[in-house]
């Protein structure tokens, strides 16, 4: 374990540094939608603790980048916090309103869930609309160009913010699935039973799932508010929802190297797509459909056949698993 | 307000309520027979309104129309099952969730290109003047809405009680394995549950689409419906037609009672706190598992 941890540290040091590095040449597209990969990436890393590793299912991850990017964007216009403290603070409120949300969504189990997540989305989206003197409504709202003492933030430097926070984002899960609480989540997904046998609080983890889950949409969202520059009730529907999700089924339902590997590559589809754009949402569906059916373990599936490796104790089987 | 107003009101709530009564029927069928929950329901309502466009485009009768939209719903229930449902039905919650999400969304994106976004309108089979009864404006279409709800409730019911299918499928919903060893066919059960449910859904589309036009985002409906389905308890057959009634009526009074800022929001406050109090439903028997 030592040494798997030494090499995952080195690859993602290397990774950090390469990206920085290459961001550094190129023109400001490019960095954009490098910097659009890594918040969903974040984003797909904290729903699949909830889904992949805690086992439960949720419509409204993108509610809670909602909240994020709302409650950080709001701190800004209206009481002049600096942008890394309102993102920080959105990310908190995302996190208090995941544990609201889990501590009754918890106790219930795959479509009553799916359905208590997704009367959660509906509910975000109509506050959202409705109260539109706050929020801007469905004409969405302008996100201010961020400053640090006064200075602008470069798009560079607001580029390294997010690949930092990215880095530290999949460095967090990893550890946390690497100790007690990680072999909790997946205990609570494979047998809730004989983890609360175990002395185990299967509803304490799983609202702790929901909080954190919701913690890191939040600061996804945050950043998305930034780097985007704008923010619209549609950005944040049950479309995107069904996006992060997608990212984790392709990449892989329990592990940190799926939710990275699935954002990245699907992060690049609209560019792919670009010729044949009015198909991009089908041909998205599509992608997602056909995993489920074919490949239901995701990409990482491929990826351990070619490199077979000891299984660990922690490794999750049938990932995506829910209770019986 | 005053009791015409009242009464008005309670018109109008029943006539949308009746289309979520049928949507809420519709997701309850495959469910109780399969335990799957068609999240893609609100599209088989958009594929039915289409459906009803073109054929009318065709000026064919409306009978024709009507009996044509029923077989292509039932139709494409049957290829959804066979090609994609069946392949996964053993599988996660999570993959049966997302996997008819994901169908919905395929038909809505397919819609949406072939057609466009911009709504079209479609007269209703009686024209659209208002029959005038004791002081209260009846909107025909709004009738006919209710008959056919009534009506297909009435079959359902006989369906589930007198016919061999009806009965195989309530074997099944209560033990597949029991039920297969009595002889029952249980994939068959699955597809005819599935063709019985998207005719419906398709059927909905039919008759909604004179009174909120045709547009890709009917689909929207299922949400309506579902908490109908909530309201009604997952199971029951009654349930859901009472529940998406009452979600009708519930949408109606409290657009006049609490302001339409609120409006929208009460259905889905009112859907989290059934969730958490009563996940069964007022007349289903859905256990929830505790650990």
């Amino acid at each position: 374990m030592g040494a798997r941890n030494r090499r995952h540290a080195i690859v993602t040091a290397v990774a950090v540094v390469l990206l920085a590095a290459i961001a550094a040449t190129m023109s400001s597209y490019p960095v954009y939608l490098l910097s659009l990969a890594m918040i969903n990436i974040i984003a797909a890393v904290g729903l699949n603790l909830l889904t992949g590793n805690s086992g439960q299912i949720s419509l409204c991850h993108s509610s809670f980048m909602a909240i994020g990017a709302y409650s950080s964007t709001l701190l800004t216009v209206r009481f002049g916090v600096p942008f890394w403290a309102a993102i920080l603070l959105g990310a908190a409120l995302a996190a208090l309103l995941g544990a609201l949300l889990g501590a009754p969504a918890s106790r219930l189990r795959g479509i009553y869930l799916a359905l208590a997540t997704l009367g959660f989305l509906q509910i975000v989206q109509i506050v959202i609309e409705e109260f539109a003197n706050v929020t801007g409504g469905v004409r969405g709202l302008t996100v201010p160009k961020p400053t640090l003492g006064g200075v602008r933030v470069s798009e560079y430097a607001r580029f390294l913010i997010v690949l930092g926070l990215c880095a530290l984002a999949i460095w967090t899960a990893r550890n946390l699935l690497a100790s007690r609480i990680g072999r909790e989540l997946n205990a609570v997904r494979l047998s809730p039973h004989a983890a609360q046998a175990l002395g185990v609080s299967v509803h304490r983890v799983r609202l702790a799932a929901f909080a954190l889950s919701a913690a890191y949409a939040g600061v996804a969202g945050g950043l998305q508010a930034v780097v985007v520059g704008f923010i619209d009730p549609v950005e944040f529907g049950v479309s995107a929802s069904l996006r992060q999700i997608t990212f984790i089924v392709v990449g892989g339902m329990g592990s940190v190297g799926g939710s990275v590997i699935g954002a990245a590559v699907l992060s690049a589809m609209p560019e792919v797509l670009r010729p044949v754009k009015e198909y991009s949402d089908l041909i998205y569906t599509a992608i997602l459909l056909g995993f489920l059916i074919f490949l239901p373990h995701g990409l990482v599936t491929l990826w351990h056949r070619v490199t077979p490796r000891t299984p660990r104790a922690d490794a999750a089987p049938a990932p995506g698993s829910t209770a019986p | 307000m005053t009791l015409t107003l009242a009464l008005q009101l309670a018109i109008a709530g029943i006539s949308v309520g009746a289309i979520y009564a049928l949507v809420a029927l519709a997701i309850v069928i495959p469910f109780k027979a399969s335990g799957v929950l068609n999240f893609g329901q609100g599209e088989i309502v958009t594929f039915g309104a289409y459906a009803t466009l073109i054929l009318t485009q065709l000026a064919l009768p409306y009978p024709v129309v009507l009996v044509s939209v029923l077989v292509l719903g039932a139709t494409g229930g049957i290829a959804i099952e066979r090609a994609l449902i069946r392949p996964i039905v053993k599988a996660p919650e999570f993959t049966l969730v997302i996997a008819t999400f994901a169908i919905g969304l395929l038909i809505k994106g397919a819609i949406s290109i072939k057609f466009g976004d911009s709504p079209n309108t479609i007269d209703g089979p009686f024209g659209s003047d208002p029959i005038i009864a004791a002081g209260l404006r009846f909107n025909p279409t709004a009738l006919w809405i209710c008959a056919c709800t009534a009506l297909v409730t009435v079959l359902v019911i006989a369906f589930f009680r007198y016919m061999r299918l009806g009965k195989a499928m309530r074997a099944v919903s209560i033990n597949p394995e029991a039920a297969r060893l009595m002889g029952i066919r249980v994939e068959t059960v699955y597809r005819w549950s599935w063709a019985i449910s998207t005719a419906i859904g398709a059927l909905a589309g039919l008759l909604v689409a004179p009174l909120i036009g045709i547009n890709p985002e009917i689909g929207q409906l299922i949400l309506r419906g579902l908490l109908g389905a909530v309201i009604g308890g997952f199971t029951s057959v009654p349930g859901a037609i009472v529940g998406g009634v009452a979600v009708g009526l519930i949408e109606t009074y409290s657009g006049v009672l609490v302001g339409s800022a609120f409006k929208n929001l009460v259905p889905f406050i009112l859907l989290m706190v059934l969730l958490v109090f009563r996940p069964q439903g007022l007349f289903g028997t859905a256990e929830i598992k505790r650990v």
